[in-house]
Parts: structure tokens; sequence; C-alpha cells
């Protein structure tokens, strides 16, 4: 067995390295974005994680399987199978599957389709935000704040939201927390 | 544990105005996967570890993981 190479340097570090290289290649075959705490980190919160949760456009078998071949050629695995119709089955039923670097555990992107109104909303006032250094598309703040103050709710998830309403404090849009908090009471918890 | 919010309010006002925050933060994030990677190779050595390692992270896929695990004990010579 061999001996797994630690990648990330002071510039860049390893989670942040893992997502920009799988977003490229997702880039070229769908619509995504990077939702939940990544933001946050990327941002400079002080916590780490295990894995970055991605939601895309619901895509066919073929285009499915196009993203799934793509990502195995530049390294990585997907820890529920190699197979990808048994991949897509699991997608198609609205569940995550999690892609790795091959032979490392983590960290993981949990990847699923967008599954509602909800979901394409986030997908179409996805952003690039400056402040990470990162060329990925994020949920815009506003989305990431109101979900984790009225959905998510942990005390990590709201230590989250208090720091990114810090950092973000000059382009903040209550209006559109007050919006997105709506349509969550609609979708998520009605 | 929670988080005190005068202590996120004060890294959040360090990481606004110190452009320096990226290494710091870089250094405590990479260090969190270098120790993963310790615990990985500490607990393959121990008895069932390479299951327990596939139990702990849900692996079916073992095929994308035989650098780590070694190939199936089936396929074992």
């Amino acid at each position: 067995m061999r001996l797994l190479v630690i990648r990330g340097t002071s510039d860049r570090n390893l989670l942040c390295e893992f997502c920009t290289t799988f977003t490229q290649i997702v880039e070229q075959h769908c619509k995504y974005i990077v939702v939940s705490g990544f933001l946050a980190i990327a941002s400079g919160r002080s916590r780490s994680t295990e894995d970055i949760d991605m939601i895309i456009d619901r895509l066919s078998l073929d285009r499915f399987t196009a993203l799934h071949h793509a990502l195995i050629l530049q390294g990585f695995t997907c820890m529920q199978s190699d197979s990808p119709k048994e991949i897509y089955e699991y997608l198609d039923e609205l569940a995550s599957v999690r892609y790795t670097w091959k032979d490392r555990p983590l960290p993981e992107m949990e990847l699923k389709f967008s599954k509602d109104a909800l979901d394409d909303y986030q997908l179409k006032t996805r952003r690039k935000i400056p402040f990470t250094g990162l060329d990925v598309w994020f949920s815009s703040v506003d989305v990431n704040v109101a979900f984790k103050e009225e959905y998510l709710k942990s005390e990590k998830d709201l230590a989250d939201a208090r720091h990114l309403r810090l950092i973000f404090k000059d382009v903040l849009d209550e209006g559109e927390i007050r919006k997105i908090k709506e349509m969550i009471r609609v979708y998520r918890l009605s | 544990m929670k988080q005190p919010d005068d202590q996120i309010a004060r890294w959040a006002e360090y990481v606004r105005t110190n452009p320096d925050w990226r290494k710091f933060h870089n250094d405590f994030i990479n260090a969190q996967f270098q120790m993963h990677e310790q615990f990985l190779q500490r607990l393959l050595k121990t008895p069932g570890g390479r299951e327990k390692i596939i139990e702990l992270y849900g692996i079916k896929n073992l095929k994308g993981y035989e650098g780590l695990l070694g190939p199936a004990p089936a396929m074992r010579s």
C-alpha cells in the first residue's frame, strides 16, 4: 500500500485545491453550485470540513456518464460505485453521491441533482465570490445566510452565518434574505 | 462546543482587514487532512483496520480505493 501524498500549500489549502479541480471538470458538463459550509470556510471561517456540497442541473444518463468519465480520468472516484448507471440511479432518486480523489476517502464532494424550485433558484442566482480567491460558482451569500439561519440552524451553521454576515456586511441584501427564507418555509419546511 | 460570538467577530474582523489570514487558515486546514492521513495509516496497521475504514466512510466501490486498502481479500493470492 502506498503512502498517500499530502497536497495543499500555504497559498492554497487542500480543500480549495480539491474543490477547484473538481468544479473545473463539472463546469465543462453542466451548471453547478457549491452550497452549504464551504463558502464560509473559503471566506476565512475558522473551521474545516470533510465534505463540500454541490448541486448540479438534472442531467440525462448520457450526460452524467460523460461527466463521470471525465472525473475518473482526472483522478477522482465515486464512493458508492464505479458504474455511472448505478450512480445515476442514486441521483435520479434525489439521493447524493460522494466523489473523492482516488485512494483518499477525504475530502469528499457530495453531489446531488437540483430537486425543486428552490434549488433551481440557487442555480439561477449563483455567484463567483472574489473574496474567496476561487474561480468557483457558489450559491449567493444571501442564500447561504438564509439557509443557515432558517433551515440548518445548528450551532456550527449559525456561527457560519454570523461569520458571513460580518465578512460580507457591505453587500448583503436583507430583502433577498427574507425572500429566500420565505421560499425555504414553502419548499422545505411545510 | 459553541464558539463565542465575540471570538467569531474578532476573527472575522481580522480576515476583513489582514490579507495574511489565508496563510494561517491554509495551514490550519492542511494540518487537519495531514492528521487524517496519518490516522488512516495507523488504523490500517491495526487488526481489522482495513474493514474499519471501509465501514467508517461507507465505501462500496472498493476498486476506487485499492491504493489505500489493497485489493479485496478474494483477489489476494
